[in-house]
């Protein structure tokens, strides 16, 4: 069965425009002028069960909207959903009951309760009977380890702390759908880590399917097996990690320190992106010459060290971004 | 002095976005003066009775005349904001800045009623023509004198709001005194007139800030004489005077303590 | 279905209960401003003993029913913003694209919405119309009617700030339109309606829903009559329904923080 469908889906968005200075303000009183976006524009995709997926694009992209269509947040336009076989448009509650929703930027919890108190409420907002729900409280904390903070009140807890309370009140009500809206924003490095290898662990061991948006690559590249990316309301690339690293990847960045001050002699699918002193910086096309070419042609005699490295998902991305939809981004 | 009045120009030009939310203002007014009208109308009796000297008509438009100065020159910054910059920190920058924080507020307060009370003003005396009736002694040649009296009764409100605001400096929340304040000036001082209360409390209600804020303004609208104007336009500058000079003085003593403790 | 019901009414109740443990963590403010609205409402005493200095009898009321108007009055609303609060500022809810987390519960979202805060004052409110109607008029029978009064009041006054919050789902200037009509609401609860005549009582007892929150009960409690009673409990049902089905239209053109990103 499929966890995530859309077909078609589009939401316009109504902008009130104003001109500038006393003029403009005057105007905008009597006339108001609107313009309309396009802020998601005939979007299909489908997640399978127990998938993670990554949903990505630039600021503006239509992310945030197609999640909030998929939960019932807003009202499409046009097209269809359904998210484990329900409407969310027409059965809002009943969906409610079995997806969990993270929204980075913002908060769900009581500040001025402990952890405890407030995981206490969302068990009450799902019918959860007080035994069950003290009994997943003490697993859930067990797994996120929250043991040496479950009674302290969330409004003293480092940003951490709160995500990690957030991610488990979500999950409370054990749910198959996981929506993660920019889950690691603001964290740092360590937290990151932890949280990513939390998310792994659960939809390993619960089959929870997973929808994340994220702005940040390392959560994309550890935790997804599939990318979705959008701009300007539409679907620009939908694969597998995989086939994405596969055919984007045909490009290898080189890095060497010579013992001298040699200046390379150009070759087509050489190109020199950096040459200061005795550092120089290549990347080489591999469908136009192989690696092994590339480093025949560079007198490796002199080569001090080299590096070779793959080109940052980060700037495929961006290429995408770019290359398909006229620079948008 | 241009730096006020380029302060004063931008907050203008952002209360022109807002004139639909001031003309939805009306509607507040409306109805307030609409419970008043009916109320008058009932207490009086007979169109030529006297309440403490009042026509009916003038007691309508010393009420209308107080709950427009009220209502024009409603806004947050004298008490509010000012508050929320001390208790927040955000004086720290203000402070710094090349102007006097008090006149920096002051000024945007002023950007804020001139727009808003001249609209109430029209509101107001096109409401009081339809529904109330004339005033017959009133002449347009005293408006000279009546818009100077309004303009200084507004600011001495402002000067005396600000001053509230400003033991924020010594206090966690000084919203309840703000409250006090309101609640004087609105419930003695704006819905009846000084003659109204017991003869003795008359001498003591002179000398509160409601004889200069509201009492003056309107009375000279509902019933002018020389006498009274010259009497209340020097009261309102002794009120001016101090009001400042209090205000200035609780702002240097605040300042000192920041300094002090460091915020 | 009654279960689901139990279990709403579990979660409102927890709410409040966390949104005045919110207010009490700092005692001071929370007892100053019940206090302070206690004193504020008693300060429109002096109006009244001034009024009726001047005249026996205002619209039919005396001194007393006058104090029992206003008992109803300030309870009414109090008990509106202990439970309800949020309901009189639904339109920065509904236009900074704050109802997203309510949208997610598997619960009824209006009623997540409306009791996600509470206003201290309020209890001041609640507690002074108390007061008021004990000391100026008490009986058993009265206190009865003045409590059932005081929750069909609060639900007529909820319901009536939410059909104008609403409408910010609409018009984006609704909002201050909205705030001017309840604080008319506050304006006309407050003086008695014998002062009103022919149109303007229809208007009272119709558009803004004063009559059948304050005018009609305090008639009721000075002279009691079943007919009246009913009219006010059906009154409340007509306008809650009112209330229900204007927010889920408006819902369905809640367009989240979405706005606010596409300006930037």
């Amino acid at each position: 069965m499929k966890a995530i469908q859309a077909e078609g889906l589009a939401k316009t968005f109504r902008v009130r425009q104003k001109e500038n200075g006393m003029k403009g303000s005057i105007k905008s009183v009597f006339h108001p002028r609107t313009e309309e976006v396009r802020a998601v524009d005939n979007v299909s995709f489908s997640v399978e069960e127990g998938e993670i997926l990554a949903f990505i694009g630039p600021n503006g992209a239509g992310k945030s909207t197609t999640i909030k269509m998929l939960t019932g947040i807003l009202y499409p336009d046009g097209g269809k959903v359904e998210v484990l076989g329900i409407d969310p448009v027409k059965k809002r509650r009943q969906l409610a009951y079995q997806i969990g929703t993270v929204f980075g930027q913002k908060e769900q919890l009581w500040t001025h309760l402990t952890p405890y108190d407030n995981f206490k409420f969302f068990a009450a907002i799902y019918d959860i009977p007080d035994r069950e729900a003290d009994a997943r409280i003490r697993e859930l904390g067990e797994t996120f380890e929250l043991g040496a903070f479950i009674n302290t009140p969330v409004r003293n807890l480092s940003l951490g702390q709160r995500i990690r309370c957030e991610i488990v009140a979500s999950l409370i009500h054990r749910p198959s759908v996981l929506f993660l809206d920019e889950p690691t924003i603001g964290l740092d490095p360590v937290v990151k880590e932890n949280i990513r290898q939390l998310i792994k662990q659960m939809n390993k061991e619960l089959h929870t399917t997973i929808f994340l948006t994220s702005h940040d690559i390392g959560d994309i590249e550890k935790l997804c097996k599939r990318i979705i990316i959008v701009n300007a309301g539409r679907i620009v690339l939908d694969d597998t990690m995989q086939n994405l690293k596969y055919h984007y990847l045909n490009k290898k960045i080189v890095e060497m320190k010579l013992q001298e001050e040699t200046s390379l002699v150009p070759a087509q699918g050489i190109t020199i992106l950096k040459e200061k002193g005795c550092h120089v910086k290549l990347e080489v096309d591999t469908t136009k010459m192989r690696i092994n070419e590339a480093l025949a042609h560079i007198d490796a005699e002199h080569v001090e060290d080299i590096n070779i490295s793959n080109v940052p998902l980060e700037n495929i991305i961006m290429e995408i971004y770019k290359g398909r939809n006229g620079g948008a981004a | 002095m241009r730096k006020y009045a380029v302060i004063y120009r931008s907050v203008l030009m952002e209360n022109m976005q807002y004139a639909m939310d001031i003309v939805m203002g009306f509607i507040s007014y409306f109805m307030f003066i609409f419970v008043f009208i009916h109320l008058w109308n009932y207490m009086y009796s007979s169109p030529e009775e006297l309440i403490s000297g009042y026509t009916r008509e003038q007691m309508i438009w010393y009420t209308m005349i107080t709950e427009m100065m009220w209502f024009g020159a409603r806004s947050g910054t004298v008490s509010g904001q000012a508050a929320t910059d001390i208790r927040g920190g955000n004086i720290a920058y203000l402070m710094n800045k090349p102007y006097h924080y008090t006149m920096y507020i002051l000024a945007k307060h002023t950007g804020e009623w001139s727009v808003q009370l001249p609209m109430y003003a029209v509101f107001a005396v096109v409401m009081g023509m339809t529904m109330v009736g004339k005033l017959p002694a009133f002449r347009i040649v005293t408006l000279l004198a009546i818009i100077p009296c309004i303009i200084l009764g507004i600011t001495i409100n402002a000067v005396f709001k600000l001053c509230i605001s400003l033991i924020s400096f010594w206090i966690e929340d000084s919203n309840p005194f703000q409250w006090l304040y309101d609640k004087m000036i609105l419930v003695v001082g704006t819905i009846f007139p000084i003659e109204i209360f017991p003869a003795q409390m008359q001498p003591f209600l002179k000398l509160t800030p409601i004889y200069t804020v509201c009492y003056g303004p309107a009375k000279l609208v509902v019933d002018f004489n020389m006498e009274k104007c010259v009497e209340i336009l020097i009261a309102q500058t002794i009120y001016l005077a101090a009001g400042c000079g209090i205000m200035l003085l609780i702002y240097g003593r605040g300042v000192k303590k920041l300094y002090v403790n460091g915020g | 279905m009654l279960m689901a019901v139990k279990n709403q009414i579990r979660v409102c109740v927890l709410s409040t209960k966390y949104n005045i443990m919110r207010e009490m963590l700092n005692k001071v403010t929370f007892l100053t401003n019940i206090c302070f609205m206690a004193l504020n409402n008693a300060a429109f005493i002096i109006q009244w003993v001034i009024l009726f200095h001047l005249k026996k009898d205002i619209g039919g009321y005396t001194m007393k029913e006058v104090m029992l108007l206003w008992g109803l009055a300030a309870s009414t609303f109090g008990l509106a913003r202990i439970l309800f609060n949020r309901a009189f500022s639904l339109p920065e809810l509904i236009i900074n694209g704050k109802l997203d987390s309510y949208l997610v519960m598997p619960k009824n979202v209006l009623l997540s919405v409306i009791t996600s805060s509470t206003n201290t004052s309020a209890i001041g409110d609640l507690l002074y119309g108390l007061t008021v109607m004990c000391i100026f008029s008490f009986s058993v029978g009265r206190l009865f009617l003045f409590l059932l009064f005081t929750v069909t009041g609060a639900v007529i006054i909820t319901a009536f700030a939410v059909i104008m919050g609403s409408l910010s789902f609409w018009f984006v200037r609704a909002e201050a339109f909205g705030v001017h009509m309840i604080n008319s609401v506050i304006s006309f609860a407050t003086y008695p309606d014998g002062i009103f005549r022919g149109k303007v009582r229809f208007l009272l007892y119709n558009i803004i829903p004063v009559g059948m929150s304050v005018y009609m009960p305090v008639h009721v409690m000075t002279h009691f009559d079943m007919r009246s009673l009913l009219t006010v409990t059906g009154y409340t049902i007509l306008i809650s329904a009112a209330a229900v089905f204007v927010f889920y239209r408006g819902l369905r053109r809640y367009s989240s923080s979405n706005l606010m990103a596409a300006r930037m």
